[in-house]
Formats: C-alpha cells, structure tokens, sequence
C-alpha cells in the first residue's frame, strides 16, 4: 500500500497542502485531478524527496520512504528533464544504473524499453534531436526502465498525440497489472474516468472527495433521475415521497431522490400518468463530479 | 478513503532479481563515470587536450632550436698551417663558438664559397704582413674571431723574433658562492611552466564544473537525480569525475615534458625536474578541489547557461591574481609578496611550487600552506555543498546567497 498520510507543506504564508491523505492499493491506478496550483506537484515532489513537508509522511508497504526505498520509484517530473546531449540509450542504461541495476541488466532494460515505446530505432540519438513527443517517451522509460516497484508521474499524458496518449495508457496498465500501484496527475478527467481505479481530487490543500468512480457518484449530491412523461401534469412527481424536483418542464422533469428512496416507485408514479418516454440515471461525469468538489466549500466524504 | 480497484489487486509488489541497492559510493562511481564517459567523446575537449600536447611539444622542440643555436663557424683559410687553425680555433672557444676550418687553394675558390654561403669568412696570408678577410657583406662575428686570432698570431710571432719566453700565466681559481644558482634558476622555470599548466588547467576544469552543474539545472534532470541520491553524492562524483581527467591531463603533459627535456638533455639536475614536476601535480589535486568546489557552489545559483558568467567571473577572479602574483614571484621568490601570499588558500597552489623550486621554501613553510589548503577545501565543500543542496531544485531567475543556505534541502 502506498500512503499519503496528513501532507502540510508551506511556502511562506501560502498553505499549500493542508493535510493530503490517500492511499493506492498495489496493482491500482490512482488519478488525481485538482485545478491549476492545488497541491499535486508538490505532494509528489514531496513523496520523491525533492520538497520537504512541514509534517506528514509518505509510506511505501507501511515503512517512510526514504532514499532506499525512492530508488525503487519511478518518477516522471512535471518539468521533464533529460541530459540533452546523451544518447537515449545511454540515458536510459544510466537511469536504470542509479536506481540500482547492475551494468548488464541494465543495458539489457534500456533496449527493451527503448524498443516498446516505439524509439528502439533513435537509441542511438542524442535527446535533444528528438521531437517533443518522443522526449516524451524517453522520459517515461526513464521512469519504467528499472522495473519500479512504485510509478509517480506527474502530468504524463500532457503535450501526447492521441497515438502516444494510447501507447502511454497501455504501459501503464500493463505496470498495474505488474502489481505496482500508480498515480498519476492529470487534468484530462475523461481520460481519468477511462483509465482510473480510483480518483482524488485535490482542492485548496486537501483532497476534497476521492474513491472510484462509482463511488464518488453515489456520494456526490448530483445523482439525477431524468424522466420523460410527455402527458403527465405539473407537479406530478412532488406526490412521490423523498422526491426534490429540480426541474420540470412540458413533461420532461428531473429529479433527485433522496438516499433508500426506490426509483421504481417513481416508475409507477410516472406510469399512472400515461407514457413515459425515457427513465433513465444521469450519471454525471467525472467533469461534474471534479467542479462540484472543487466548487462546494464544505468536505465531501468518501 | 481507499477505494477497492476493479481488477486484481496484489498485496505485494512485484519481486526484482536483478535490482541490488547501491552504496552511497557506488552512486559517487557511477555519475563520476558518467562525467568521465561523457567528455571523453566530447570533440571540444578532445581538441582542447590535443592542442595543450601540441603546445608542449612546441615548446620543447623551440628549447632545443635555441640551444643548438651556438653551433659552429666554418671559416676559410689559403695559406695558413696549423698554428693559424690552432689561433681560430681558440678565439672560437672564447667567442663560444666552434670553429671549422677549411683549406684553399686560391682565392677564387674562397670567394665563391663564400658568396655561396659554404663559409662565413676567407681569410687570405693569415701569416703576412696585411692578412685579408673576404665576407659576404658584413664582417660580425667572424671579423672579431679572425681580429683576434691574427693578433695572437703576430704577437707570438713578434716575441719569438726578439727571443722572449714566456712563463705560463697563472690559472684563475673559481669560488662559487651559489654552486645550485643556475639548477635552481632552471627549477623556477620549470615550476612556471607547470604552474602555467596548472593555471589553465584548474580554469578550464572549473568551466567544466560549473557548466555541468547548469546543464543538469538547465535541463531539470537534476530532479530526476536527486530522486535517487543526494546533493553531496551528485557534487562529489561529477567533481571526482572530472578531476581525474583534469589530473589524467596533467599527468600527459609532465611525462612528455620530463621526457621531452630528458631526452633532448635541456636540463642539467634531472632529479630537481622530475622533484619540482611532482610539486606542481600536488599542488593542482589541492588546487582543483578548491576550486571545483568554489565553481559548483557558484554555478547552482544559476538556472541557465547564459548567467553563467555573472556568478563565474568573481570566483575567476583569485586563479588569474594567482598567476599574476606567481609570474612575479619567480623573478623574487624570497620577496614579502610571495612569502605572504604562498600561505592563501587559492593562491598557495600557484606561488608555492615556485618557492618551493627556488630551494626558498622550508618544510615546515609547505606543510603551514598544506594545511590551510586543506582547512579552507573542508570548509567550501561543507559550505558549497550546502549552497549547491539549497540552490538545486529552485528553478528560475538567480538564487540568493542567503537563499540558498537557508532552504537546504532534507
């Protein structure tokens, strides 16, 4: 299990975190959304060891991690960062050296990642000849190329063309399925949505709602029952007990029930009116989700 | 607050054969390798090192043109005997000059060697009453060796002819005051040079460093690094690094020198050489750590390679008064200037090897300079390390001093 245990950090007078906690289950891939300046780089910069925190721990299998157990982490920056006059292949035998492999091992790494993400062909080439995109790449295999037991990667997908952003999802699912817990930052939330086990969300210092998926949307108020009965009256739905009706207009109403109501009773309530022409969940979006959490001022509990 | 992934979830990580954690001193090893690595197949660097071989090279077969210089003079002579040859010959030596003498026939054979260049000078009836020298254009040194040896020649000649003999004159005995003035003299320029050597070297070594340093913070690799090490373990192994090249260098140069010299025989006490050589080596290890470490701190205040210059040039500054100070030193190494400044850190490393070759040194002298070298390299590593810690991972625009030691990293 990877923790974030109570992460307080400030710079100054600005708080930056004000008691980040989550957890990643091995072979679980953690998305963790926040707006621009909420606190993932340096909760992630903090578990590298590259920013102090004011209290507050990281632990990697219930042990702190410190220094020995960072080189078994595979980092990606969120200001990428590559020798530009070295080779790729070279970049990625030396990575592989400074997280402990022996020479051998770890020429033989830096080929086989090299070749699988698609740059076996420009191991030879200087970094800085390369195109952003395949910087892009190389960075990552930086990151995978020691076969981490641990992956932390800052904004991985930002600056990839759909093409990269596929082959990138599928390296990493492959890593979970390794058994290595991931997170990742990111601001694509559908692709989040697509790929995650579980999200955090990340507002003014701590982490204002996270779980899977499904789990934030039966948590978050925001779960909508939309329900077309073109010939039903006004007000129809008020009867039904535990029902808020949020809108309704010319038949088509939106409802929200409230938690042990059945939504079947309101099947039947709408039935006895005539047609119904659509019943459906809206589930909301992990868009919605994130503007809700990072909008409403109070906790929202996972 | 954990969520339950949908897939299969392992308790455990992954197991690794291959992975075995390192010592702190392996990582020292493998990014001073990396250094070493790096610019060994740098085109700029190797030219660089060509070219200081070139140099030395250079200067020992320009030594060795200056010393043959006094070679001998080929002068003509029609109608002399061996007394004639005996009189040139002699002038010859006291001129410091060895002179060749070649027989004639006649004068025109004389004068056509000479316009040919075959000889210096002709001289025509050495023995008569008005001798001759024929010359291409202007007499010289030639005119002065035959002067001479002609009038030696009619001086024997005269006193023979009024019966006169002469007692041997007495033999000069010579008293040196200072027997080791001319191999100390030699040791000074031996040490100049080794400590013009170790001048550019130490400065260009420092570049090294210091661009290093910023390329690493240029190119925000520096985050993926210290992921894995710590500040002291990245400083310690690009320094050790390139202070292997940086000695390796040295090291080329002083064995050509010293066989170049020994071999073209342009030193009269070998062991002073190769003493005086090992002198300058020692002082370039102290000197380069000082420095590498003086340069490293300067350098992680700066996140580009374009402000570079702005915190290079102040630390520049003590190398090149160094140098000024040991130019003048060698012309007075028991001056004050160089007695007081072979004590300064920084300094020492160039004014001492030329105390220390003038024989002006005591060792108890050198040992003072060694420990304050040393005393003052323990303190800018503690003291530079802790700026380049601070300094490393803030990104953008120039760091403060203060800054940078206050904010140390962990």
């Amino acid at each position: 299990m990877l923790e974030f245990d109570g992460l307080v950090k400030a710079y100054g007078d600005n708080q930056v975190l004000k008691g980040v906690s989550f957890s990643v289950a091995p072979g679980q891939m953690f998305g963790f959304c926040g707006s621009n300046g909420a606190g993932k780089t340096t909760s992630m910069r903090i578990a590298m060891g590259l920013a102090r925190a004011d209290a507050g721990e990281v632990r990697w299998s219930g042990r702190p991690v410190d220094e020995a157990v960072r080189r078994r982490i595979g980092y990606m920056p969120e200001e990428r960062g590559l020798y530009p006059k070295m080779k790729v292949g070279e970049q990625l035998t030396y990575f592989a050296r400074l997280h402990g492999m022996d020479a051998g091992p770890a020429a033989r790494a830096a080929e086989t990642w090299a070749e699988r993400l698609g740059l076996g062909e420009r191991r030879g080439d200087r970094v800085e000849k390369l195109s952003l995109g395949n910087q892009q790449r190389v960075q990552l295999a930086a990151a995978l190329v020691s076969e981490p037991e641990v992956l932390i990667l800052d904004e991985p997908f930002s600056g990839l063309d759909p093409v990269g952003v596929d082959s990138l999802a599928e390296a990493l699912l492959e890593q979970c399925r390794r058994g290595v817990p991931v997170v990742f930052s990111s601001h694509q939330l559908d692709l989040v949505e697509r790929l995650c086990d579980a999200v955090g969300i990340l507002a003014r210092g701590s982490i204002v709602a996270s779980g899977t998926v499904p789990e934030l949307r039966s948590t978050t108020a925001g779960r909508q029952l939309r329900v077309v009965a073109p010939d039903a009256p006004g007000g129809w739905a008020q009867a039904v007990p535990g029902v808020r009706v949020v809108s309704e207009q010319r038949g088509d109403t939106v409802l929200e029930l409230a938690p042990g109501t059945d939504d079947q009773q309101v099947l039947a309530a709408a039935l006895a009116t005539g047609r119904v022409t659509h019943f459906a969940w809206r589930e909301p979006t992990l868009v919605e989700l994130f503007r809700d959490a990072v909008t409403t001022p109070q906790e929202v509990a996972a | 607050m954990t969520a339950t992934a949908d897939r299969d979830v392992r308790s455990t990580g992954p197991a690794h054969s291959d992975v075995t954690p390192h010592s702190p001193g392996q990582l020292v090893r493998l990014v001073a390798g990396r250094e070493v690595n790096t610019r060994i197949r740098d085109k700029g660097f190797l030219a660089g090192s060509a070219f200081l071989i070139l140099l030395i090279v250079g200067m020992l077969v320009f030594q060795v043109l200056i010393n043959s210089g006094e070679d001998t003079t080929r002068l003509g002579v029609i109608g002399g005997d061996a007394t004639v040859s005996d009189a040139l010959r002699s002038q010859g030596e006291a001129l410091g000059t060895e002179v060749e003498v070649v027989e004639f026939d006649d004068e025109a054979a004389a004068s056509t060697a000479v316009e040919d260049g075959d000889v210096e000078g002709a001289l025509l009836s050495p023995s008569g009453a008005q001798p001759e020298l024929l010359v291409e254009s202007d007499g010289g040194q030639v005119e002065t060796l035959v002067q001479g040896a002609v009038q030696e020649l009619s001086l024997t000649q005269q006193l023979a002819d009024a019966d006169v003999t002469l007692q041997a004159p007495p033999e000069v005995e010579v008293v040196a005051l200072d027997p080791d003035a001319e191999a100390d003299f030699e040791a000074i320029i031996v040490a100049l040079m080794g400590v013009a050597v170790l001048y550019g070297l130490l400065l260009l070594f420092g570049q090294f460093v210091a661009q290093g340093v910023v390329e690493e913070k240029s190119s925000r690799v520096v985050e993926l690094l210290l992921a894995t090490m710590r500040p002291w373990q990245l400083l310690a192994g690009k320094i050790i690094g390139l202070g292997v090249l940086a000695l390796g260098q040295m090291l080329v140069i002083a064995v050509i020198g010293v066989a170049g010299a020994l071999a073209f025989d342009l030193v009269t006490l070998p062991g002073d050489l190769i003493g005086t050589v090992l002198t300058v080596l020692a002082w370039f290890v102290l000197g380069y750590a000082f420095y590498a470490a003086l340069f490293a701190a300067a350098a992680s205040l700066v996140s580009r390679q374009e402000d570079l210059g702005s915190v290079i040039t102040p630390a520049t500054l003590l190398p090149v008064i160094g140098i000024v100070i040991a130019i003048q030193a060698a012309q007075d190494p028991t001056g004050t200037l160089a007695v007081v400044t072979s004590y300064v850190p920084g300094i020492s490393p160039m004014v001492m090897p030329l105390r220390q070759a003038a024989g002006a040194a005591e060792w108890w002298e050198v040992a003072l300079a060694v420990v304050l070298m040393l005393v003052a390299i323990a303190a800018i590593v503690r003291i530079g390390g802790r700026v380049y810690a601070g300094a490393l991972l803030r990104t953008g625009g120039r760091v403060k001093l203060r800054e940078a030691l206050a904010s140390e990293k962990a």
